[in-house]
């Protein structure tokens, strides 16, 4: 089966071939290996751009193949990382406090332990106390679970209510937005246990590898980013292209249709809404220990909009549009925005490329939504297949 | 009431009945107290002044409470002016002028307290001062800072007084002061009863004020006037600290106190012959210091179970500050008879707030429904067209320097702009993406960002002013609880004429026809001689030119920035949603109920707007599942397709 | 003889507009059927009553030898209990090849789950190919449906129908738009699934009809108005008024 799954769907192998030939390339020339010539905070900056390209692999399969414009999915990617990240800081934080602590003449008790790092992580928002939220904080491999099961259960319960009541197009675009909207206002909250609008920090240093220098970490997660978007390529390769994806694309073109067949359209849209959701926390829970921090302002509405506008540039309904997408406008958008792309001197008026790209950006999107439906990934399909 | 006012003026006129003297007179006779007063001695003075009657008093009090009483080396008092080495004199009762030289002439200087008497003294005369704003100079420090001695004078001034304003505000105030002070238990209870209706923040403090408790501890409840006695199982240790602070038990040792005491007690790397490496919990600890305090070394350990005996033989209780139990209950019932006022009122209040938010969103979101419903058209730039009115606003106010002109010609050019810039959209982008309604909403994202990004570009981040005209500042006060400001009523009136244009424009105008006519049927009514495009580019127009001027009303409460539109944009949609689309009623009920909820929830959970917000979005997402199309929705076939 | 389908007294109104008037209906297995009617007459509500789509404000809808109502099931559990429904405007897949088409639509369990292990197997290889020669379109399996001409998406779609293996089968004005042949070859797939199902036409046009040879079933304003055969309800006077009447003078 997977021979021939592969073999009808040579695109993957092509993708699979040259994301592994760009992770060799750029760990041997990155400064873990000693060569150096991209720099450690660029190794960052692609690895979180692989992170991208695998939240934007889950909208383009929720979005370009199942139809459901979700406004919301980058909530789940925040969870992600919020999850991964109250590991991270309470680990790191309990690695600074024991030794202080253990120096002292009389051993600590737990509660004075937990009083510390309490003091240490909630302090900025005027607590000492550990909210019910961080029960697990201590144990990595429950936080994990809670990257892949907080996303997965809050698509279901939200899925099930929004398709039960047959919420559909630009509704249920709106619901989902409000969605995130609502997750990230909770989150600016001071009480809501994950330190309000300060978010959660100094997430690239990892507990245990405090000797490792950054430019081997970043290596190492540049490495797993790569890996994680290669199973997920060929995990929702394989969702979509077998009769899973013909019901998928049937429910995306003729909804009622295919519920007259006999098939419940709403469990499949609810599979592909949380089997998405899970796969964009896992996204966020490798993007943010690169990232470093992580705070409400991430999920706002806005960015799961933006998400979107990476999928239609990249071309929504193939796969590789996706990736394609998300690489180049973030890759390109942080050029502009970083100062790398050079002011044009008009004479009367300096275009500063770090006040203009957002309009640019902007104009950009509506041009390829009028002329390039299909995105990048169009342009492929000229150069793939002669014209007939 | 009445039977008060008699009896303070039959006092008051046997007081005036006192022989004539003359002020020098009873000067005279007070001369120590007079040339250096105290808080004590002053009252003697002024009570002997205050019977006499004589209409020099007040202007001799207010002379000595500035400083102008000199004392001549003979004892004489004068008014005096000193000028270089010379006084001017003049004769307190007389108002003889002379001169002298200063030499040995003393400057009579009352400290602050003494100064305070004096004024409590001087308000009586004030209250009966011919000019009227002296009178309500004199109430104001009365309420605000009401004294027992200010009653009968305030009593006595009452009937005199020709303006019926200040007469009601003397009675009311006349009202609180017996209510505190009066001497009959009686007439303070009938004072309290009489406050029952005043749901005043004046009112409800008096009654506070009466009702001011302390709390207290003992071993037995004492044979006082008992406000409630209390539970402190809930929070003991706030209640064991009011323990410990009445000396009636030992401090808790707190478990960094023991910590201490455990590492001053280290010896050999023990403590009481325990490891310290064991000493890594807190019962090990406990037991460490239990064995230090057996050999008296620290003091006893105060445990969980010490505490709670402590408490439960203790009664924990607030007592009245009043001694008269029959006063405090009749405040309580006053009071509660109030609160009970006061928690209608504040639910008017509520309303009033709702309805404002309501006009708010309805503004915001009417523009958008009109998109919306006729052509099916989602505008994410709809947020960036009301920043573009509200910008449009500022720059008019740079030009125009009057407010009131400036907003006159704001409101229509934002129309105009909005307008032309929703037209130009249509024309340009959404004309292309008809029947695509998913990327209609993603190509008008795209514009929505340019457009912010060029508003930041333009005008800056910071955010800019749109003042209202000064006709509109402040606020329709109903009572203390009942406010609501002009610039609010201004933006439910403008919500309400733009209910009733929108409701025309589509009910009785050909455009309106015309737009029903392809919002139902664009095929019949392409075939009937109405141009779609036409039409669709109007209705376009018209949305986006609400939104304009939504922008300059929102522009003169909120904040001018250009991320303005986004705030808006979520709640908007939203409004839209829960109302029902196509229809302008939907969105009336659907701004009500989001504007209503939001202010019920930020009523129900104050400290937090954030908090509302999200619960709100919460139970708009609940709603929706209930009912999918809406408040207002289309039934039949012509919904289902 | 027992029925396969029974509605009865059913009514429904959209805003006081009663579409569906009090209407009672019976279908045999193995029956071919035709409802006329003229426009507005309450078909096309028929058929959305009896697929789930609109629920009925009252009356019953009893379905099968057990005698199971299908009110307050949901479309695809219908469809699973085996009425296939074809709509009036083709609606396929067009993005999808033509096997893909009949692939979804093959009678298999229906759950997400085991559609995402799915495997492909002879047998449903076989039976794929079986239908698509039924319906002439064997040569066309790997075509994508949105090449196809009209009648051919036509004919794939009562394919896919064929491919649910329903009990009962509601088909919506097949012969709209197709060539004379077309409809020869229509008729013929109609009468052949009839053979082994119930097969319920609803069509304008009386030619066709009259080439189905079958028992009709007249409705107006929303109740039968006359049921027989063809030639039974044409000679009806009051068939005659409301409908062929109005629509052929």
């Amino acid at each position: 089966m997977r021979k021939t799954f592969l073999a009808q769907n040579p695109s993957v192998l092509w993708f699979m071939a040259a994301l592994a030939l760009f992770t060799i390339m750029v760990t041997l020339m990155s400064e873990a290996t000693g060569v150096g010539l991209i720099s450690t905070s660029f190794v960052k900056t692609l690895g979180k751009t692989l992170c991208l390209c695998l939240i934007a692999l889950a909208m383009d399969v929720v979005w370009g193949y199942c139809g459901i414009l979700s406004l919301g999915h980058f909530a789940f990617f925040g969870i992600g990382g919020y999850a991964i990240g109250m590991w991270l800081m309470y680990a790191r934080t309990e690695a600074i406090i024991l030794p202080n602590l253990a120096a002292q003449t009389i051993p600590p008790t737990p509660q004075e332990v937990s009083d510390a790092i309490g003091n240490q992580i909630f302090g900025v928002v005027g607590s000492s106390e550990f909210p019910l939220l961080w029960a697990f904080a201590d144990n990595l491999y429950i936080q994990l679970l809670m990257v892949v099961l907080v996303p997965g259960l809050l698509a279901l319960v939200f899925g099930w209510l929004a398709f039960r009541s047959r919420v559909t197009g630009v509704y249920l675009s709106i619901l989902t937005q409000a969605m995130t909207l609502a997750l990230s206002l909770y989150l600016f909250q001071n009480d809501s246990g994950l330190r309000g609008n300060n978010g959660l920090s100094g997430l690239q240093n990892i507990p245990g590898f405090e000797a490792t220098p950054q430019a081997t970490i970043s290596i190492l997660f540049f490495i797993a980013s790569a890996m994680a978007l290669a199973l997920g390529y060929l995990f929702f390769a394989w969702v979509i292209s077998g009769k899973m994806g013909s019901v998928v694309q049937g429910i995306r073109d003729n909804e009622a249709r295919v519920r007259f067949l006999g098939y419940h359209v709403e469990s499949y849209k609810l599979f592909i809404f949380t089997v998405t959701a899970i796969v964009s926390g896992i996204a966020g829970a490798l993007y943010y220990p690169q990232a470093g921090i992580i705070n409400p302002g991430e999920i706002a509405p806005i960015a799961s909009i933006y998400l979107a506008v990476w999928v239609a540039i990249g071309g929504r309904g193939r796969l590789y549009g996706a990736v394609i997408g998300a690489a180049f406008v973030s890759l390109v958008s942080s050029w502009f925005t970083g100062g790398g792309a050079p002011d044009i001197n008009l004479g009367f008026y300096t275009i500063q490329w770090t006040d203009w790209w957002l309009v640019l950006l902007g104009f950009s999107f509506v041009a390829v939504t009028l002329f390039f439906p299909k995105g990048i990934g169009g342009l492929f399909d000229y150069l793939v297949r002669k014209p007939s | 009431m009445r039977r008060i006012f008699l009896a303070v003026a039959i006092l008051l006129g046997t007081a005036l009945a006192a022989p004539a003297q003359t002020v020098q007179e009873i000067l005279q006779t007070h001369a120590d107290e007079v040339a250096k007063p105290s808080r004590k001695s002053v009252g003697v003075v002024l009570e002997d002044l205050i019977a006499s009657g004589l209409p020099q008093v007040p202007v001799f009090l207010e002379a000595w409470s500035a400083k102008n009483i000199w004392q001549s080396p003979e004892g004489t008092f004068f008014f005096a002016n000193k000028s270089g080495d010379t006084l001017a004199l003049s004769d307190i009762d007389t108002g003889a002028e002379s001169s002298a030289p200063d030499d040995g002439f003393k400057q009579l200087k009352p400290n602050g307290g003494v100064r305070r008497v004096i004024g409590t003294a001087l308000v009586q005369f004030q209250l009966s001062d011919p000019d009227p704003a002296r009178r309500a100079d004199a109430l104001t420090s009365i309420s605000r800072k009401p004294e027992a001695s200010q009653l009968t004078p305030l009593l006595a001034s009452i009937e005199g007084d020709p303006d019926p304003d200040l007469k009601a505000r003397k009675i009311q105030l006349a009202n609180f002061l017996s209510a505190r002070f009066a001497e009959a238990p009686d007439d303070r209870i009938a004072a309290i009863e009489s406050l029952s209706k005043d749901t005043s923040v004046e009112a409800r403090s008096v009654l506070n004020q009466i009702l001011t408790v302390k709390s207290g501890v003992a071993k037995e409840l004492p044979d006082v006037n008992i406000a409630r006695t209390i539970d402190p199982t809930e929070t003991p240790n706030v209640f064991y600290a009011q323990l410990v602070e009445a000396e009636l038990a030992p401090p808790v040792t707190p478990p960094a106190a023991i910590r201490a005491a455990l590492e001053q007690n280290i010896a050999d790397g023990r403590v009481a012959d325990i490891p310290v490496a064991q000493l890594s919990t807190q019962d090990e600890r406990n037991r460490a210091y239990a064995r230090l305090a057996k050999d008296g070394q620290v003091p006893q350990l105060v445990t969980q179970v010490y505490r709670d005996a402590a408490l439960s033989e203790h009664v924990f209780y607030e007592v009245y500050d009043e001694t008269d139990a029959d006063i405090t209950a009749a405040a309580e019932t006053a009071l509660a008879s109030v609160e009970t006022r006061v928690g209608y009122a504040q639910t008017v209040d509520l309303a009033l707030d709702g309805l404002s938010l309501a006009s708010i969103y309805f503004l915001a979101a009417i523009g958008l429904a009109i998109t919306f419903g006729v052509m099916g058209v989602i505008n994410m730039a709809h947020g960036e067209f009301i920043m573009m009115g509200a910008y449009t606003g500022y720059v008019v106010q740079l030009f125009i320097p009057d407010y009131t002109i400036s907003i006159l010609v704001a409101l229509p050019l934002a129309f105009a702009i909005t307008f032309g810039a929703g037209v130009t959209m249509e024309r340009l982008v959404i004309r292309h993406l008809y029947h695509r309604p998913l990327e209609t909403l993603l190509a008008t994202f795209g514009i929505s960002i340019a457009l912010q990004q060029l508003a930041k570009n333009i005008f800056g981040t910071q955010a800019r002013p749109l003042t209202s005209p000064e006709w509109l500042d402040g606020a329709l006060v109903f009572s203390d609880v009942i406010q609501i400001s002009y610039i609010r009523i201004a933006i439910f009136v403008l919500a309400l004429l733009f209910l009733a244009l929108i409701l025309f424009v589509l009910k009785r105008t050909r455009l309106g026809l015309e737009v029903r006519a392809v919002t139902q049927n664009p095929g019949m009514a392409a075939s009937m001689g109405i141009n779609p495009d036409r039409i669709n580019m109007m209705t376009f127009g018209l949305g986006s030119g609400i939104a304009g001027i939504a922008g300059v009303a929102i522009g003169l409460y909120a904040k001018v920035t250009s991320e303005m539109g986004s705030d808006y944009i979520v709640q908007s949609f939203m409004t839209v949603v829960v109302g029902g689309v196509g229809n302008v009623w939907g969105t009336l009920a659907g701004a009500s109920m989001i504007g209503f909820l939001q202010k019920g929830i930020e009523w129900l959970n104050p400290s937090n707007t954030l908090a509302a917000q999200t619960y709100m979005i919460l139970f708009i997402i609940l709603f929706i599942q209930f009912r999918p199309k809406g408040i207002v929705a289309l039934k039949g076939r012509a919904a289902a397709d | 003889m027992s029925m396969l389908l029974e509605v009865s007294g059913v009514t429904v109104s959209f805003d006081g507009f009663r579409a569906i008037n009090n209407l009672s209906i019976n279908f045999a297995e193995a029956e071919l059927r035709a409802i006329i009617g003229p426009n507005g007459a309450g078909k096309t509500t028929f058929m959305d009553i009896v697929t789930g789509k609109t629920k009925p404000d009252e009356g019953s809808v009893i379905w099968g030898e057990k005698n199971m109502s299908l009110l307050g099931m949901s479309e695809s559990q219908i469809a699973m209990e085996g009425i296939g429904r074809k709509f009036q405007k083709p609606t396929v897949f067009e993005a999808q090849t033509v096997r893909q088409n009949l692939a979804m639509a093959l009678k298999n369990p229906r759950g997400p789950f085991t559609v995402l292990m799915h495997k492909k197997t002879k047998s449903n290889a076989e039976r794929i190919e079986t239908i698509a020669a039924e319906i002439g379109l064997l040569d066309s399996l790997t075509r994508t449906a949105g090449e196809l001409s009209h009648g051919q998406k036509q004919w794939l779609e009562i394919g896919m129908l064929l491919a649910q293996d329903p009990r009962l089968l509601l088909v919506d004005e097949p012969a709209a738009g197709m060539t004379v042949e077309e409809r020869e070859k229509t008729t013929d797939i109609l009468k052949r699934a009839a053979e082994t199902r119930a097969v319920v036409v609803v069509e304008h046009d009386m030619e066709f009809v009259r080439r189905l040879d079958c028992k009709v079933t007249v409705l107006h304003e929303g109740s039968v108005l006359a049921e027989g055969s063809l030639d039974h309800v044409t000679s009806d006077q009051t068939v005659i008024d409301v409908y062929l009447g109005r629509g052929h003078v």
